[in-house]
């Protein structure tokens, strides 16, 4: 059953783009037809890229830069792509330092100065994971969906970890959930 | 109709409505008109018509010049450009989608051809596809 969870900083990745602008955007995540009427209404390109999907991502043992070469194989886009938004979700809470590490890695030349970026951290290490589907319903709301499956993996970091491990991220602002998680706002720090 | 039991290889094209309940791999090109892919329907090809309505199965990129819709039963593997896409609930989609709401993909195809090849201001300046897409 799916509900609707209300959104503080959504609204801010759109804050400066008006109807004549195009964006891209990368959504990590499965297609959600929510998501999709929702972006209907700006001249867009949305990238969706199931990396919840792929999970566990773990390195292979005897393979040099295996973390990297996985990502390279799951991101590709083409030459010119730069994303002004990308949906993390809750992405990094099943992820190694490692993983995230190789991901952004792969990420960054995708990304530009003023590119903007949300997504969900822990405010306590021992939350529990949410094992949910994000949708976007408004600029103010999410729609949420339980996971039909756990995902494998979880292993959140802090919020001082993931400034550290964000590197080309700069933390702009973040929100105290009700439910102890954060929700972040980040801006490219090329 | 392309029924459950045809296999294509190649191009189709023509200037009436399609529906197809078997196989086609190649191009499917009925530019003015509409393809419908069954829930029978595997497709390997690339698509282009004012509407596309999956209800099976497409690999490939798809280019409807007025909507695209992929129904609860519908799986696409590949990028869409349309004005417009309507994703149903339950159907599996991976790839990019391109939306304009504000004109048509027939239209910027013609924008693109005439844009310098070195604008900077779109941000997804992929040649082969914008110029596929607009």
């Amino acid at each position: 059953m799916a509900s609707t969870q209300p959104s503080k900083l959504l609204s801010t990745l759109f804050e400066h783009i008006d109807e004549e602008a195009r964006i891209t955007v990368l959504h990590i995540g499965p297609a959600l037809p929510e998501t999709v009427e929702f972006f209907s209404r700006y001249r867009c390109k949305l990238h969706f890229v199931d990396l919840f999907g792929e999970l566990p991502i773990l390195a292979e043992e005897d393979v040099p830069l295996s973390l990297e070469k996985q990502f390279a194989e799951l991101l590709q886009f083409p030459p010119g792509t730069y994303f002004d938004i990308t949906l993390f979700w809750d992405l990094f809470n099943y992820m190694s330092s490692d993983a995230i590490t190789a991901f952004l890695m792969t990420l960054r030349p995708y990304l530009r100065p003023g590119s903007l970026a949300h997504g969900f951290a822990v405010h306590n290490l021992r939350n529990p994971p949410s094992e949910r589907i994000y949708g976007i319903s408004d600029l103010d709301a999410l729609n949420i969906r339980p996971r039909s499956a756990s995902l494998p993996g979880y292993a959140p970091h802090t919020q001082s970890r993931l400034k550290t491990l964000l590197s080309c991220f700069q933390f702009d602002r973040s929100v105290l959930l009700s439910d102890s998680r954060l929700e972040l706002l980040l801006s490219a720090k090329l | 109709m392309i029924g459950p039991s045809i296999v294509i290889k190649g191009t189709v094209s023509g200037d009436e409505d399609l529906v197809i309940q078997g196989k086609v791999e190649g191009t499917i090109d009925l530019h003015d008109n509409e393809v419908s892919v069954g829930q029978t329907g595997k497709v390997s090809a690339d698509i282009s018509a004012k509407v596309v309505k999956v209800d099976g199965e497409v690999s490939g990129d798809i280019t409807g010049t007025e909507k695209v819709v992929i129904s609860k039963s519908g799986n696409v593997h590949g990028n869409i450009v349309a004005p417009r896409v309507t994703l149903e609930d339950g159907a599996i989609f991976k790839g990019s989608i391109d939306m304009d709401p504000g004109e048509t993909a027939s239209s910027k195809v013609s924008l693109a051809a005439q844009k310098p090849a070195n604008t900077p201001s779109s941000s997804d300046s992929a040649p082969g596809f914008d110029l596929k897409s607009g």
